[in-house]
């Protein structure tokens, strides 16, 4: 007789499945839903068909905070990838207190954002940070001063870019771990035919980290759509609503101005960009990403 | 075989009985509607508030005398930060606490969505309209309907430091009456070093910038009419206002504003620049001694107050210019003793109750009269001043519309373009705004026919 054991693995995993359903299956669903409906979380919600997603055609401000969203997240993502590959290549090198400088480059990440936001404002005070103290140290004889960061549109853009590259700890470490998975024989192979360390990196480390890479730019991607807590705390959105993001429209939408409804259906849009940006970047890490065991 | 078997009837029974067991737990003790609480004999009353340090003591003072009054209830007051939207999580959750602390521009999108009680019994204690200071009516009351009452009102001022006044050659004693006095007094005022860098500025309208949506109504203009539901950001004389605003920038160069704003001050207070004598003159609330007392020591600040001054066409003796708001207490749709959150709040609104209040919070009293007492020991000694905005005709308030929250994010998108001079005059950034708020308020009106709820504009029986 055949032991039907589906039961007992039900039970086993049913506090994952009252969990995923409370938490999970049930808030998404009344998300979409809320999302076709006028809902001011005080009343009840009335259907009004795509109305909500009509209103996204003509809402200015949602262009604005899709467009700072792309270019924070394009901007960080490529500079933080750079970084964070050059820093784990750096540190797979062997070297003395190399545990030390592995735990240095990850700590930053452990620490709480709010702090973080707070110490980062101050730092990037146009008169007494430190930023423009050490800016004006440095490059003041040549006649350049730190700029005004909270000011003007462009340097308070980049002070958030700048900032969101102090948390690049956890993608070096999965770096490190893609670094030494590279076969060593593949750079001795190249030695021999003369590949200078330049070309080693570009044609053979490149290729070899190129899943982690694909992983770290997804994740990446995930993370800046939905920035949120460091704007907020560092420039509320401005200067004029230069570094007004996504997140922080939805939040305004659905506890500030009492719209619920549209806020459930930015949401929705949110997931979807995030959706099809991953399957584009799927799509395209199939041409251009080595899969060594493939 | 017969073993495996059992094995697996005894593993039924048990999920079985696992999930009877998580659902007694989940009813017995899972959330539910609160029901009230009870101290004893006594009706517990949850309030929150928004006031820490001096503020909260003052009103715990209150609470304290209504819990020490009578046997019945017990007033619990708890302080809660972004009381606003914890307050309305709160409320759709249908958990809420007895009474609510808000701020008058939060009532609006509460009476909209029916999220408040109206305060009935008020009326039965012989609170009517004539019993508020008149400026503060429209914002208690909608229709005849007294959907709030005011916990600590104020009204907004220009402060001045009377020994900068005297320094330049000035009368302490004869503050500006019309803005053409003040624009002179303020290059008076002013100090530059021999760069053009500004070492004392006369005044700054983005010092503490607080009240930035008011800039046109001191030329006349007004944000919104309440008659017809229209909005006119780009009037001429808000444009006028902001660009008033603007010359500030204009005059002293936009850098050499933020190098003189963005100095380190041995005061980390939003009162820094004045306090240390840095700027002479600033748009405050009558609180401003509490907090000179409280970083510099009593009576050592030597401060004037007059009604911020108004061009000289606008200007009308005796009835004085000036933004009003209000802390306002609300009983949340759901509260779980209504009545006696009512009568909790009835007690704060006695005269002896607000005069209390009031004092601890150095705010005027929000009674349409304050007793000889309560304005000679007053912490702040223009408190008439105060009260006499409050009792004006030009007295003003933000539109009071329950959109006003993005309504005034969408200004203060404008007025960051005009004070940081991305435009050359106030013109465009206010013209873009007036199109951004007409969609606003075409948006709300869509809902209200909707949901089939009145006007703003209709009914409101000012």
């Amino acid at each position: 007789m055949k032991h039907d054991s589906t039961p007992v693995g039900l039970l086993w995993i049913s506090p994952w499945i009252v969990g995923f359903l409370l938490f999970t299956v049930i808030p998404v669903s009344m998300g979409l839903w809320y999302g076709f409906t006028d809902y001011t979380l005080l009343e009840k919600p009335i259907p009004v068909g795509l109305a909500n997603y009509a209103r996204m055609l003509q809402d200015d401000v949602l262009l604005t905070v899709l467009w700072n969203t792309a270019l924070f997240a394009g901007a960080s993502i490529v500079i933080g990838s750079i970084l964070s590959i050059a820093l784990a290549v750096l540190l797979s090198k062997p070297a003395r207190f190399q545990s030390f400088w592995r735990a240095a480059v990850f700590a930053p990440s452990v620490l709480p954002v709010v702090a973080v936001a707070v110490i980062f404002k101050l730092g990037y005070d146009a008169d007494t940070g430190m930023v423009n103290s050490a800016i004006n140290t440095t490059v003041g004889w040549a006649g350049l001063q730190g700029p005004n960061w909270f000011g003007s549109r462009f340097w308070a853009m980049s002070a958030l870019v700048l900032m969101s590259l102090w948390a690049v700890g956890p993608a070096v470490v999965i770096y490190l771990a893609g670094l030494r998975d590279v076969p060593r024989q593949l750079y001795e192979a190249a030695a021999i035919d003369g590949f200078g360390r330049w070309n080693r990196f570009v044609h053979i480390t490149l290729p070899m980290i190129s899943p982690v890479i694909l992983f770290n730019v997804i994740i990446g991607i995930i993370n800046a759509m939905q920035v949120f807590a460091i704007p907020v705390i560092m420039t509320g959105g401005g200067p004029d609503r230069a570094t007004y993001f996504y997140s922080m429209y939805i939040y305004d939408q659905a506890f500030s101005y009492g719209d619920m409804g549209y806020a459930s259906a930015l949401g929705v849009v949110q997931f979807t960009i995030i959706l099809v940006l991953t399957l584009l970047i799927l799509l395209i890490g199939r041409r251009y990403v080595y899969y060594r065991g493939a | 075989m017969t073993g495996t078997s059992a094995s697996s009837t005894i593993t039924r029974r048990t999920a079985l009985g696992l999930f009877a067991a998580a659902g007694v737990g989940y009813i017995a003790l899972g959330p539910r509607r609160s029901s009230g609480s009870r101290d004893g004999n006594r009706i517990v009353v949850d309030y929150w508030e928004k006031w820490t340090g001096h503020e909260a003591a003052a009103m715990k003072k209150v609470v304290d005398a209504f819990n020490q009054s009578q046997g019945r209830i017990l007033v619990n007051y708890l302080t809660m930060s972004g009381i606003d939207q914890k307050a309305k999580i709160s409320i759709a959750g249908g958990d809420p606490p007895g009474v609510l602390g808000l701020w008058d521009r939060n009532v609006p999108f509460f009476v909209q969505c029916g999220a408040l009680q109206p305060l009935e019994n008020l009326a039965g204690q012989g609170i009517t309209r004539e019993y508020y200071a008149p400026a503060l009516v429209p914002l208690l009351f909608t229709g005849s309907i007294q959907v709030c009452a005011p916990s600590t009102p104020s009204s907004v001022a220009l402060y001045y430091n009377r020994e900068i006044f005297r320094e330049v050659g000035l009368d302490p004693d004869a503050p500006p009456e019309t803005l053409e006095q003040f624009d002179q007094m303020i290059r008076q005022l002013t100090v530059l070093d021999d760069q053009g860098n500004v070492m004392r500025a006369g005044f700054l309208p983005s010092d503490p910038g607080w009240w930035s949506w008011c800039w046109g109504y001191f030329f006349g203009g007004s944000l919104y009419d309440q008659s017809t539901g229209v909005a006119h950001v780009d009037s001429s004389q808000n444009i006028r206002g902001y660009d008033w605003y603007q010359s500030f920038p204009k005059r002293w160069g936009l850098e050499r504003m933020r190098r003189f704003q963005g100095a380190l001050v041995d005061n980390p207070s939003p009162y820094r620049d004045f306090f240390s004598g840095r700027l002479a003159t600033t748009l405050q609330g009558p609180w401003l001694p509490m907090f000179m007392e409280q970083d510099l020591g009593k009576d050592v600040f030597d401060y004037g107050a007059c009604p911020f001054p108004v061009p000289a066409d606008l200007r009308q003796p005796g009835s004085p210019y000036g933004p009003i708001e209000s802390d306002v207490l609300i009983v949340p749709t759901g509260a779980p003793d209504p009545e006696a959150s009512m009568e909790f709040i009835g007690f704060t609104q006695t005269p002896e109750m607000m005069e209390l209040l009031n004092s601890g919070h150095a705010k005027p009293s929000p009674l349409a009269e304050s007793s000889e007492s309560f304005r000679k020991n007053h912490p702040n000694r223009a408190v008439m001043m105060h009260e006499a905005i409050l009792r004006s005709p030009n007295g003003f308030t933000t539109p009071r519309i329950a959109e006003w929250d993005e309504f005034g994010d969408a200004l203060g998108s404008a007025i960051d373009a005009i004070g940081n001079l991305r435009s050359d005059s106030a013109t465009k950034p206010l013209q873009r705004v007036q199109v951004e708020v007409t969609e606003i308020l075409q948006r709300a009106a869509a809902r209200r026919r909707r949901r089939g709820q009145p006007d703003p504009w209709e009914g409101t029986g000012t």
